[in-house]
């Protein structure tokens, strides 16, 4: 459960970006699970990913690869799955 | 080239003025004779640093947008709110702070030329529209995250390019009215806002579009002042009111303002068939270079060849001359001499918006024939704000061996650059604006009779 609580609060964080991102209709951000695709169910330009990804960076104080960015897919919980894949590789190091 | 019995109106108008809610208050101001100049705060805050500290600016909070910041404890925005929700936010992403008054100034007009959706949104509806200086606020934060924080290029965000590239006003506004003809921009330094008007006119007069929205633009931004400022070409050590002094003899720069001018142009026939309120009808536009190899020197036989141009087109016998007197120590009076030698000495009066409002810039051309079509409208010919005494000398060109102008100082034409408002019949205006390169250009504008 721990993990779930995890990735739930990291979610609410995510939200709390998205909110930020003036492209994203904030009626679209109404009942996000981590399925929700920002391209197809979010109707986000997917110029603004990179806009994301950065915004990300500074809400958690993560920083991530330029590799990691490239193989970021384009649902909700790809993102927090780089997120979490990120926070071990900072705390592993 | 021209279609023979096509003719393009002007059929709507708008825009961001220092002071001036809306284009109404910046009419009576203007016809007040009131000065929209200011001491500029965001200049003062770098009093050491800069010479001129006046300037006909326009906030954010006036236009009723809100900046944010990228980065606590920054006064450079990333990106504006609309508090009046005018613009939909997902236009406001990809602009600058003169792309949004682009914006602003292309609904305006739209609403006040009376097109429907399909007519805006139609293939024969062009966008041509820019502004004349690099600097805009928005490029500040890019800059600072890449160069001094050292950060991946993706911490500046996906809309440096958009927010800052040369024809940002024509993408955005193309973007917001979703137009289907030419989107384009034409940049001319100081001659902008006149020039992206000359070139719709072109595209309507010679078959390409039936309508455009158009004009110039210039964001304030200290960015851009800077510039001017290191030249030592702005005004210094008058009240803010007298800094802008056309034709006087103590003149000593110009004002740096900035603002914007938007106009709708529409194909004279269908304007009229649909019963548009025809502003005014363009008689010609024409515009060409100084080829004297000089970037800034203004030049007679440039300004010459501009009228003959110009005077070329038809039956052009303008009421007045609304000229760019920008209140330089050279540019005015070789633009006085120019203008008498092509109309002659009397007939006519001369009229330098600048004086109330100072130079603004890719703006001035536009927002400057925006005055033109006001005083059509009054039938009142503005003031030449300050010109209190003009030189009774000669001045140094005039005094040239192979000077072949007029050979009379500025006083002998006190009869043309008045000091108080003149109510006249008025026909017909040419404007004039020119820029840095050496470019010229000149429009000519009539009432619809």
């Amino acid at each position: 459960m721990e993990n779930a609580n995890e990735r739930k609060e990291i979610l609410d964080g995510l939200l709390e970006v998205l909110r930020t991102v003036r492209t994203i209709d904030p009626a679209r951000l109404e009942g996000v699970t981590e399925e929700t695709d920002f391209l197809t169910d979010m109707n986000t330009p997917s110029t603004e990913l990179i806009n994301i990804a950065a915004k990300v960076e500074q809400k958690f104080d993560i920083e991530f690869e330029d590799e990691d960015i490239d193989r970021m897919g384009s649902k909700v919980k790809d993102v927090i799955d780089l997120i979490i894949m990120v926070k071990e590789r900072g705390a592993n190091k | 080239m021209n279609v023979k019995g096509r003719k393009v109106a002007i059929v709507g108008m708008s825009g961001t003025f220092p002071t001036c809610a809306d284009i109404d208050e910046f009419d009576r101001k203007l016809f007040a004779g009131e000065s929209l100049i200011r001491e500029w705060p965001r200049a003062m805050q770098f009093q050491k640093q800069v010479r001129s500290v006046v300037s006909g600016y326009v906030t954010e909070a006036e236009t009723n947008l809100e900046p944010v910041y990228p980065l606590p404890d920054v006064d450079w925005p990333e990106t504006y709110i609309d508090n009046l929700g005018r613009i939909p936010d997902i236009n406001l992403a990809t602009a600058d702070l003169g792309s949004i008054w682009a914006m602003l100034g292309a609904q305006e007009c739209i609403k006040m030329a009376g097109w429907s959706k399909e007519e805006t949104e139609s293939e024969q509806t062009g966008v041509v529209i820019a502004s004349g200086g690099g600097g805009t606020a928005v490029a500040r934060y890019p800059w600072h995250a890449f160069f001094e924080l050292g950060k991946k290029t993706r911490m500046a965000g996906s809309h440096v390019v958009d927010r800052a590239m040369s024809y940002r006003e024509a993408a955005n506004v193309s973007c917001l009215i979703k137009n289907k003809g030419v989107c384009e921009s034409i940049i001319s330094a100081c001659a902008t806002g006149l020039g992206n008007i000359g070139y719709a006119y072109r595209l309507i007069k010679f078959g390409l579009q039936d309508r455009a929205i158009t004009g110039g633009v210039e964001g304030t931004a200290l960015e851009t002042f800077i510039g001017f400022d290191a030249m030592q070409v702005l005004s210094k050590g008058f009240a803010p009111s007298e800094s802008s002094r056309p034709f006087d003899v103590n003149r000593n720069g110009f004002v740096c303002s900035f603002g914007a001018g938007v106009v709708a142009l529409e194909e004279y026939e269908m304007a009229k068939a649909r019963g548009a309120n025809i502003l005014a009808v363009i008689d010609e536009y024409f515009n060409n270079s100084d080829g004297d190899g000089n970037m800034f020197y203004p030049s007679y036989d440039g300004q010459k060849r501009l009228w003959k141009g110009l005077l070329a087109g038809g039956n052009i016998k303008p009421d007045v001359v609304k000229v760019h007197g920008t209140a330089t120590p050279v540019g005015d009076i070789i633009e006085l001499v120019s203008v008498v030698d092509a109309l002659g000495e009397d007939g006519y009066h001369i009229c330098a918006p600048k004086s109330q409002f100072g130079h603004m810039l890719g703006a001035a051309g536009s927002v400057e024939l925006i005055t033109a079509l006001l005083m059509l409208k009054n039938q009142k010919v503005l003031l030449n704000k300050n010109s209190d005494t003009l030189n009774t000398e000669l001045e140094n060109f005039q005094k040239k061996p192979d000077w072949e102008g007029p050979v009379k100082p500025a006083a002998e034409y006190r009869h043309l650059i008045s000091q108080d408002i003149i109510e006249k019949e008025i026909n017909q205006i040419v404007c004039l604006n020119y820029g840095f390169g050496g470019t010229n250009s000149a429009i000519s504008i009539s009432k619809d009779n």
